[in-house]
């Protein structure tokens, strides 16, 4: 672990934890401050929030079975709350102000108490308006009681995030008036004559008449653009960097604390070993890069054996920006900043294109459409799919291989050879990712629960959530209301919930339910992994299932910071259970 | 007796066993002097020394074993996890070519996570000409079951017991042998 990394983020010794080792000697205690501090990526400056004096806050180290104690202190002159993300903790806790309690007032202190009954990796923000953005976030490491299913000698954290130079609340303003402001990449009128002259007028102009009809363009990946990654605080020329010696193992805890960036992360010259999603372990798959959704994390191994300084690269999904880290056997080493890839273009798949608008449609977007039909499909009957590859993979090609040569051959780079189709995203979708090394590109598809935590069972009713929007109005919603308008969602304390996620929207939307773990199925059954956050990209339906367990009310959103602001929410009740008298409503809001 | 035993241990739990496949040429002559550089099946009148290793998920119990140059080992090999996991005896490359076997094995549906399909297996044989999975220095097992390996070690090598079940090795099922005088 760097010095540099320890300053900056704002570890104070005492009941803070440290990142590698070190137990704290009062275990249970710990306190933050939210503070006001400067935000330096070496690119601008500016003003932020931050923990204990920095941004990102410190690393919080928990134990499993542990009781905390966490002192709040706000320094700030406005409300402040802290949300301990993917932790399953009474509600009364959780930290959405309006919801769980009614936040923390300047000056205040406010005391969180709960039990930690979990392990692995999260993390914790501000849950008031666009302090997260702003920078109020940190991680969470839980270490766990048992011995883990994979073993390593190192660890590191890697949070991520898109610093913007502008506060949150000045980007909100700025997208409602006037959706566009921050894309850069929006189609220009000399685009549209381009594209005339290739495709013909009529076509072209067909064609913006579609996306027109959308609200949408076919670059509308990344709504806020302009933004500076970061990898614990540090920039690319800053070059986060933690130490190793080769041959070691090497675990890192990938999250992304990002207000609105998805990022494809590699590590060139490294196979990564992905062995915990949302801080549940999965069954261990090697991977060349995978994309984390805002507020995911991911835990990988990876074992350089080189001496020499290695990339970890994050390369935001809409190619506006990277971020480069790097692991070095030294410090003071750089690796090589790889450069950024094309811009992926949304295609009519990513529309969820209905077979009835075909007729204007232009014929360099549809390669897709042949299996177009299936973007509106059933995700659940498609998920055997990624498998069902595998089987009838050509086998005349193989065969005639020389056995002698197997054991030598690169066998990953076979399978990724192939651009596998994968059912989390539309078919033809202009945002299917491919790994930058030709290796396998982790998808949804590939999640296992290590250890299951629920018994698999019959879901005893399923709630259908549109994810909605008005991309030029800057309007999010689900099921087409916006959350100030909505009632809330009431389950049933000891039902299990199927969740019928269906994306109407262009964009990809990270849902994020509190209090209780989301069953992903993804087809794997019994092994259907456990998440916080679920990934629903445009033009597709994702399922998810969830226990209720958890009595009290929760928040249920996006978490991409403007679209839960913007409406994308809702609040959660859960009625009966063990403490159903304890769970009144607190202050709406 | 003995020699039917030693068979038994070896290859009954390997995929070439499972789908009724001849055992290669690397296995002709177990035994017959010709020591690799990993060493070579032994016989168990020459084994002084049981070691038990039990498989976890996914881990070995113990995770690093001691043995003389040139002794000859039976193993005891119990899976205790609730996947399938492997005990294999090589050198740090050779099971690093050994791990795109695995997975082709998974790919073609014989290697699942809980079990071994032997039909797939079968039909893996017929297609490819080979089982893919049949090294004396290997056992691979599905949950709760055990299985024994008799080797007799080299003078000198740089061996590990490992998992090539695809991402165990990666994620540390490995282990280090300790060649001692
Ligand atoms: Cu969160
Ligand atoms: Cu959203």
């Amino acid at each position: 672990m760097s010095f540099r990394f320890l300053l900056r983020a704002g570890v104070t010794g005492g009941a803070l934890a440290l990142l590698v080792g070190g137990v704290s000697a009062m275990a249970g205690e710990y306190s933050l401050t939210v503070d006001p501090v400067q935000i330096d990526t070496g690119k601008f400056t500016r003003q932020g929030i931050g923990y204990n004096g920095a941004s990102p806050g410190p690393v919080l180290k928990f134990k499993e079975g542990e009781d905390v104690v966490i002192r709040v202190k706000n320094n700030l002159s406005e409300q402040t709350s802290i949300h301990w993300h993917g932790l399953i903790l009474p509600y009364d806790q959780d930290g959405v102000p309006g919801i769980s309690y009614a936040g923390i007032a300047p000056g205040e202190i406010f005391t969180y108490r709960f039990p930690i009954v979990q392990n692995g990796t999260y993390w914790f923000h501000s849950h008031s308006r666009f302090q997260e953005p702003d920078g109020a976030f940190g991680a969470i490491v839980i270490e766990p009681k048992k011995r883990e299913p994979f073993r390593y000698d190192r660890e590191y954290v890697v949070q991520l995030t898109d610093a913007h130079p502008h506060a949150g609340s000045r980007i909100m303003r700025n997208l409602k008036m006037s959706a566009d402001y921050y894309n850069r990449k929006r189609q220009t009128i000399f685009d549209f004559f381009s594209e005339a002259r290739e495709k013909g007028l009529s076509a072209a102009f067909d064609n913006r008449m579609m996306w027109g009809d959308m609200r949408m363009m076919p670059n509308d990946i990344e709504d806020m653009q302009g933004f500076t990654p970061l990898i614990n605080g540090w920039s690319s020329i800053q070059n986060w960097t933690g130490q190793f010696k080769p041959g070691e193992r090497i675990r890192l805890r990938f999250i992304n604390s990002s207000a609105m960036t998805y990022f494809d992360i590699r590590i060139p010259g490294l196979e990564m070993t992905v062995v915990q999603a949302d801080g549940n372990n999965v069954q261990p798959v090697a991977v060349g890069e995978f994309r984390i959704a805002v507020a995911e994390t991911y835990d990988v191994i990876v074992q350089p054996t080189e001496d020499r300084a290695y990339a970890v690269f994050a390369e935001s999904m809409g190619r506006t920006a990277g971020v480069r880290g790097t692991l070095a056997p030294r410090d003071g080493m750089a690796a090589e900043i790889p450069e950024l890839r094309k811009d992926p273009r949304l295609t009519m798949a990513d529309m969820g294109m209905d077979h009835g608008n075909m007729s204007g449609m232009d014929h360099s977007n549809m390669s897709g459409m042949a299996q177009g039909k299936v973007s509106g499909m059933d995700h659940s009957k498609m998920s055997g799919m990624a498998q069902g590859n595998m089987p009838g993979m050509d086998h005349s090609k193989m065969s005639g291989m020389a056995q002698g040569n197997m054991p030598g051959m690169d066998h990953s780079r076979m399978a990724g050879a192939a651009k596998k189709a994968d059912s989390f995203y539309a078919a033809g979708s202009g945002l299917l990712p491919s790994a930058a090394n030709g290796k396998k590109f982790l998808s949804y598809g590939d999640l296992k629960a290590q250890k299951p935590l629920y018994v698999e069972r019959e879901a005893t009713r399923e709630i259908e959530l549109r994810l909605t929007g008005n991309m030029e109005r800057y309007i999010w919603s689900i099921n087409g209301v916006k959350y100030k308008d909505a009632e809330p969602l009431r389950l049933q304390y000891g039902e299990r919930v199927r969740f019928k996620f269906v994306n109407e929207t262009m964009m990809t939307h990270p849902m994020h339910l509190h209090g209780m773990w989301s069953i992903l199925d993804n087809g794997n059954g019994k092994w259907n992994p456990v998440k916080h956050t679920i990934s629903v990209a445009p033009g597709t339906t994702v399922y998810t299932e969830t226990e209720v367990d958890a009595p009290g009310q929760w928040a249920f959103h996006c978490h991409l910071s403007y679209h839960a602001d913007s409406g994308m929410f809702r609040k959660v009740v859960v009625e009966g259970g063990p403490n159903a008298a304890a769970a009144s409503p607190a202050t709406g809001g | 007796m003995t020699s039917k035993f030693i068979a038994k241990a070896i290859y009954s739990i390997t995929l070439s066993a499972i789908i009724g496949a001849t055992s290669s040429a690397a296995l002709a002559d177990p035994g017959h002097g010709k020591a690799t550089r990993i060493g070579a099946p032994g016989k168990v009148s020459e084994a002084a020394r049981t070691i038990e290793i039990t498989m976890h998920d996914n881990y070995y119990e113990p995770e690093n074993i001691s043995v003389k140059e040139g002794e000859t080992v039976r193993f005891i090999i119990k899976n205790a996890g609730e996947f399938v996991h492997e005990f294999n005896i090589a050198t740090a490359d050779m099971h690093k070519a050994h791990g795109p076997e695995m997975m082709m094995m998974v790919e073609q549906g014989v290697l699942l996570a809980d079990k071994i399909d032997r039909d797939a297996a079968k039909k893996m044989q017929a297609s490819m000409g080979h089982g893919m999975h049949d090294d004396p220095n290997s056992v691979l097992l599905e949950p709760g079951k055990s299985g024994e390996m008799i080797w007799r070690f080299p003078e000198r090598a740089d061996l590990e017991f490992a998992c090539n079940v695809p991402g165990h090795y990666e994620s540390g099922m490995v282990g280090q042998v300790k060649l001692s005088r």
